[in-house]
C-alpha cells in the first residue's frame, strides 16, 4: 500500500493531470477511424481509479474506530492472516486480521460471539470490497478473549490429566539445588533471593532468566523451565510479580503447561498474586500465590532443619542403645536357654548312668549263677560233641602246621612235617616217602616219630 | 554435583541409618558402623547449616550450558510487574 500513497494527486485527480490514460486518451487514438470520433465527453474513470479513490476517502475520512457485533465464519488462514465477518441484526461488515495482530489473539473468537473489534476501514481494491483492517479484537464478555483462552486450554489439559490433583508431586524436603525460571532483572527474583538466604542458605539457586511477558514469552518460559529441568536441580520455581492478564499471559500458554507438567522434577509456580489463576499455577505441583510464597514452600526453614538433625541425632542414639540392648537381651536369652538346656542334659545323663550302672550290677548280680549254669551246660553239649572222646577212644587227627586236617594220601607228600593230635597232646611226624595209596595204612608207615609238646 | 554430601543426602542417609539400626537385620559391629556413620553426617549437616552462604548463579547462553555467578541487576530495573 505504501507505493500506491506516492500516487496519491495522481489518482485523486486524474483530470488535472492530463494522463493519457487508458480511457481519456481514447478519443485521440481514434479519431482517424472509421466510426466518427466522439466529442469529448464526459470524464471516464477506469476501475482501478475509482477503487483507489474510494480506498483513499475511506481510508482518510473515516478515523480508526472500535465496532461491536457479532463474529462469523471466523478463518484463520495458514498465512496467518484471520478473515471474518461481523454482523448485527440487519448488516455485516467484512473483517480481516493481518497476521501480526492475530498472532497476539489468546484464541479465536467463538462462532456467534459478541466482540468488539478496533481498526480502520479500507477497499481492498482487488475486489472493490470494502473491510475493516483488525488491529485488535476483544470480546465484550467478562474476562474477555483472554478468559476464552484460558477455558479451551484448561479443558483440554484436564481432559489430558495434567491438571489432576494425583498427578501432583511432593517436594523434596531438604532440596539442595533449586532452579529458577523468572525474569532476571525484576523484583520476583529478588524476593526469591532474600527468602531463601533467609531460610536456607545452603541451598544452592540456579537462575534461567527469561522474557516473563510480551510476545513469545511463553515459548521463552517453556524453554527455560525445559534448560533448568535437564540440570541437577532438585526442584524449580516459575516465578513472577503481578501484572494484568495480558502481562501474565506467557504463563497461560500451552507450551508452558507442556515443559511444566514433563519436568522430571516438582515444580513451584508462583506467578501474580493471590487472586492470578494462571494455566502454569493449574500444571505445576504446587501453586504458590506469591514468588515469595514459592520459595517460602519450596525450601525449609534452618530452625526446622535444626530440629530434624536434632531428633536424628536422638533417634541415632536410641538404634544403637536399642542394639545394644536387644543384643544383650537376646545373649541373656541364650545364655539362659543354654543353661537350662545343659543343666537338663546333665542331669538327664547322671540319672541315666545311675540307672544303668544299678541295672548293670542287678543283671550281673543275677545273671553270673545264671550265666555260670548256662556254661556249665554248654560246655557239657560241647564235650559230647568234641572229637577228644573220638581221640581217648585211641583215634589220633594228621594236622598240617596252620592247622588243617590231611584227609587222604595226596595231602601227605614226602617230608611233609605234621602233627598228629591224639587224646593228651600232640606228636610231630615227618612224611618218610612216597605214601601207599592203600587204605588204612598210612599211620602205620609213619617213620621216625617225635614227641613235638 | 552440588548436592553431593550436601545437606539433603546426609539427612537422607542418616534417615536410611536410622531405619537399620531399628531394624534386627544388622549385626553388631555393623550397627556400630552405622552409628558412626550417621554421627559423622550430623556432624557435617551441623556445618553446613553454621556456615552456608547462599550461592546464586545464572544459567547462560541458548542452551544455558554455561552457569556464573548471578550478579543482582540495579534496583527498579524490572519487568516483571509488582512485587509478590
Amino acid at each position: 500500500m505504501s507505493d500506491d500513497t506516492l500516487d496519491l494527486f495522481a489518482d485523486r485527480a486524474p483530470a488535472q493531470t492530463g494522463e493519457p490514460s487508458s480511457a481519456a486518451g481514447a478519443g485521440t487514438e481514434h479519431s482517424e477511424g472509421l466510426w466518427p470520433s466522439r466529442t469529448p465527453g464526459p470524464r471516464v474513470w477506469t476501475v482501478r481509479q475509482v477503487n483507489r479513490a474510494v480506498r483513499l476517502q475511506l481510508e482518510q475520512t473515516l478515523p480508526q474506530l472500535w465496532v461491536a457485533g457479532e463474529v462469523t465464519n471466523f478463518r484463520r488462514q495458514r498465512s496467518g492472516h484471520c478473515y471474518f465477518t461481523l454482523k448485527d441484526d440487519v448488516a455485516q461488515l467484512r473483517c480481516v486480521m493481518f497476521r501480526r495482530e492475530a498472532a497476539r489473539l489468546p484464541t479465536d473468537p467463538r462462532e456467534g460471539m459478541t466482540v468488539r473489534v478496533f481498526g480502520g476501514l479500507t477497499l481492498y481494491e482487488a475486489r472493490g470490497v470494502y473491510q475493516l483492517v483488525a488491529a485488535r479484537l476483544e470480546a465484550e464478555s467478562e474476562g474477555g478473549m483472554w478468559k476464552l483462552a484460558f477455558d479451551r486450554l484448561k479443558r483440554r489439559l484436564d481432559a489430558e490429566g495434567l491438571t489432576d490433583a494425583a498427578r501432583k508431586r511432593g517436594l523434596p524436603p531438604f532440596p539442595g539445588t533449586v532452579g529458577i525460571v523468572t525474569s532476571p532483572t525484576g523484583a520476583a527474583l529478588r524476593d526469591v533471593i532474600a527468602v531463601v538466604a533467609r531460610r536456607a542458605p545452603w541451598v544452592r539457586l540456579l537462575v534461567r532468566g527469561t522474557r516473563v511477558q510480551g510476545r513469545g514469552a511463553g515459548e521463552a518460559i517453556a524453554a527455560a523451565v525445559s534448560i533448568l529441568a535437564s540440570r541437577d536441580v532438585d526442584v524449580i520455581l516459575v516465578a513472577r510479580g503481578g501484572g494484568t492478564i495480558e502481562d501474565l499471559w506467557g504463563f497461560n500458554e500451552e507450551a508452558v503447561a507442556r515443559a511444566v507438567a514433563s519436568s522430571p522434577v516438582p515444580v513451584v509456580s508462583g506467578v501474580g498474586h493471590e487472586t492470578d489463576v494462571t494455566i502454569c499455577d493449574l500444571v505445576a505441583d504446587l501453586r504458590a500465590a506469591t514468588p515469595s510464597a514459592a520459595a517460602e514452600a519450596a525450601v525449609p526453614d534452618r530452625r526446622a532443619v535444626v530440629r530434624t538433625l536434632d531428633s536424628l541425632g536422638t533417634r541415632l542414639g536410641k538404634g544403637l542403645a536399642g542394639q545394644a540392648r536387644s543384643r544383650r537381651w537376646r545373649l541373656d536369652q541364650a545364655r539362659d536357654l543354654l543353661y537350662r538346656r545343659g543343666r537338663r542334659r546333665v542331669e538327664t545323663g547322671r540319672d541315666r548312668l545311675t540307672r544303668e550302672r544299678l541295672l548293670l550290677a542287678g543283671i550281673m548280680r543275677k545273671g553270673i549263677a545264671h550265666h555260670r549254669a548256662r556254661l556249665a551246660r554248654a560246655a557239657a553239649s560241647m564235650e559230647a560233641l568234641s572229637p577228644m572222646s573220638t581221640l581217648a577212644r585211641g583215634y589220633a587227627v594228621p594236622l598240617d602246621g596252620r592247622g588243617r586236617l590231611l584227609r587222604t594220601t595226596a595231602d601227605f607228600p614226602p617230608a611233609l612235617d605234621f602233627g598228629l593230635r591224639v587224646v593228651d597232646g600232640r606228636v610231630a611226624c615227618t612224611v618218610a616217602d612216597t605214601p601207599d595209596r592203600s587204605p588204612p595204612a598210612a599211620s602205620n608207615r609213619a617213620g621216625r616219630v617225635r614227641r613235638a609238646d | 554435583m552440588p548436592t553431593e554430601g550436601g545437606l539433603d543426602r546426609r539427612l537422607r542417609r542418616i534417615e536410611e541409618i536410622v531405619a537399620s539400626l531399628d531394624s534386627d537385620a544388622v549385626d553388631l559391629d555393623e550397627a556400630l558402623a552405622l552409628f558412626e556413620e550417621g554421627v559423622g553426617h550430623l556432624r557435617h549437616a551441623q556445618r553446613i547449616l553454621e556456615t552456608a552462604e547462599l550461592r546464586v548463579e545464572e544459567l547462560i547462553g541458548a542452551e544455558g550450558d554455561e552457569a556464573r555467578e548471578f550478579e543482582a541487576p540495579d534496583q527498579g530495573d524490572h519487568d516483571d510487574g509488582d512485587r509478590g
